[in-house]
């Protein structure tokens, strides 16, 4: 420490990096306590690491019980010492957990994890996204017929996709209902699923969407215009499948665009 | 109040005087707002946040204020609290309660969070007194004075955890009734009970810990009488937090406190399960 006194802002700098795991002797240095400094010191942090592997276990369930909790609490105490939360709401904490998974290699072998970890992030997102008001058919109504083509909606902050090569959603269900015979019976040969998540009346649903479904609800749900979802959709029954999104209340809001990005282009071809 | 508890607590409400959540539980949608809402139209409720870091050297996550106050305004909460510590640093929450110096500066630091969140909330909030495991070398205040001076600088209310001031005193070797003599009387608008756990440390030292996993013990229930005894009957909630019992648990310890509160003054004071 740079002053006799040390400063607060020196004092939780120090405390923060100790916590997390690489920290020296600079805390223990400004302790009154002859007695044990470094123990008192390790009640701080295993009550840091207890609270925020809980916050992890309750975002991740799935994935704990796939992997065995003494296994899922090593992975965590890897993942908060590379990610540690920005913020005190924790409902959303591990936002980059699937990532960190993809990367863990004592992992590697269970090849539908990271995907396990999508979904799961998925579930809380729809868990706990704000209440948002869902788009009304008729405040679509005004829109200018020549116009439909630029508007570009808003997903609902609980609507999320996700696709994977293995059926993570039947891993997921057998996995959380811990129905061994079910999880047996999966074959990881069986298929790709994409899958879309919501909250509705409270309740998580995941449901599979096909191919062309799937891609036409991507491209509207990243705020591509109808014009550009609809190339992508290239099927004459993706108009149905905008007014069953509505009616569903996966959209709340929508502007109108004023050019097609070039990744649109892109993703039209 | 615990998830687990929201249906029984929709059931058994009008057993209860009020109840007590944790605001960071209650910020997204969905249906653990939806109880709460339930709840709130027949129950006073009182928002205890835990994240608010008002003992930060950089500041208070505003994010993280307004969301707090957002919070507020839906639900009404009755009471508003938040702790004397500090728990973010560098933009990273670190998850737990952790100790301040008592310093000026930190005093200074508090009192100019305190004032923030009152101005931004718009409504006098309480602070409660930390549990500590450790002491600065360089403090110079004594906490019972450093929380006597939040009050008188920023006008907020105190929380007093009689639980955490026994296991301060016992950890730190403190006089309990001491610390409950230096606080204004007039500030106090909540108490909170709770279980702790004894840990010994690797020199032969004892530590209290504040883990909200068991039963009050008589040393803390004789405190609280004390305390009832200066500040008179006010409102009181028994924390527990692990090892979380089923809510008939909870309210006999809440009955206890409630037998005493009849003893120390008129009955006018409840207790209160969370």
């Amino acid at each position: 420490m740079g002053s006799v006194v040390p400063m607060l802002l020196e004092i939780q700098t120090a405390m923060r990096c100790d916590i997390l795991g690489n920290g020296d002797e600079t805390v223990v240095a400004t302790l009154s306590d002859t007695l044990a400094p470094v123990d008192r010191l390790s009640i701080y942090r295993n009550t840091s690491r207890t609270a925020l592997t809980s916050a992890l276990r309750l975002n991740f369930p799935a994935v704990q019980r796939l992997v065995g909790e003494d296994f899922f609490t090593t992975a965590a105490d890897t993942f908060i010492t590379r990610e540690p939360p920005q913020t005190a709401w924790l409902d959303p904490y591990g936002e980059g957990f699937p990532e960190f998974l993809q990367g863990f290699e004592p992992v590697a072998a269970l090849i539908y994890l990271p995907d396990v970890a999508r979904l799961e992030r998925a579930v809380g997102r729809a868990l706990h996204a704000s209440d948002a008001k869902s788009l009304e058919y008729s405040q679509l109504l005004d829109i200018e017929p020549s116009d439909q083509g630029r508007v570009c909606f808003t997903p609902h902050p609980s609507v999320s996709l996700v696709s994977s090569p293995y059926p993570v959603d039947a891993i997921w269900r057998a996995v959380l209902g811990q129905n061994d015979e079910a999880l047996a019976a999966i074959k990881l040969s069986s298929g790709a699923v994409r899958l879309l998540v919501e909250r509705r009346a409270g309740e998580i649903e995941v449901s599979r969407l096909d191919e062309r479904r799937w891609k036409f609800a991507e491209a509207l749900f990243a705020g591509h215009s109808l014009s550009t979802a609809l190339t992508v959709a290239d099927n004459p029954d993706a108009a149905v499948w905008l007014a069953a999104h509505l009616a569903a209340g996966h959209l709340s809001g929508f502007s109108l665009s004023t050019t097609e990005s070039l990744v649109v282009t892109e993703h039209a071809q | 109040m615990r998830f687990q508890h929201h249906q029984a607590a929709l059931d058994t409400r009008a057993n209860v005087a009020w109840m007590e959540v944790h605001t960071e539980n209650y910020m997204g949608g969905g249906s653990p707002i939806r109880y709460l809402e339930a709840i709130r139209r027949d129950i006073p409720i009182s928002l205890h946040g835990v994240g608010l870091s008002l003992g930060s050297a950089e500041g208070l996550d505003q994010a993280h204020l307004d969301r707090i106050r957002q919070l507020a305004e839906h639900i009404e909460p009755d009471l508003m609290s938040e702790h004397i510590a500090w728990s973010v640093s560098g933009g990273t929450y670190l998850a737990d309660l952790l100790p301040l110096p008592m310093t000026e500066e930190a005093l200074a630091v508090v009192c100019r969070h305190v004032d923030q969140v009152q101005s931004t909330l718009r409504r006098k909030i309480l602070v409660e007194n930390p549990s500590t495991y450790m002491q600065f070398r360089h403090s110079t205040i004594p906490e019972w004075e450093f929380m006597a001076a939040v009050v008188a600088r920023t006008g907020c209310g105190i929380l007093c955890d009689v639980n955490n001031i026994y296991v301060s005193a016992k950890n730190h070797g403190w006089d309990p009734l001491a610390y409950l003599a230096v606080l204004p009387p007039d500030a106090i608008g909540e108490i909170h009970l709770a279980g702790h756990s004894a840990r010994q440390l690797a020199d032969g030292a004892t530590l209290r810990i504040d883990d909200h996993g068991s039963r009050v013990i008589g040393e803390v229930w004789l405190l609280y009488e004390a305390a009832l005894r200066r500040f008179g009957p006010v409102p009181t909630l028994i924390e527990w937090d692990q090892n979380v019992p089923p809510l008939d648990v909870l309210i006999d310890e809440a009955r206890h406190a409630d037998a005493l509160i009849d003893v120390a003054s008129d009955g006018v004071g409840r207790a209160d399960a969370a």
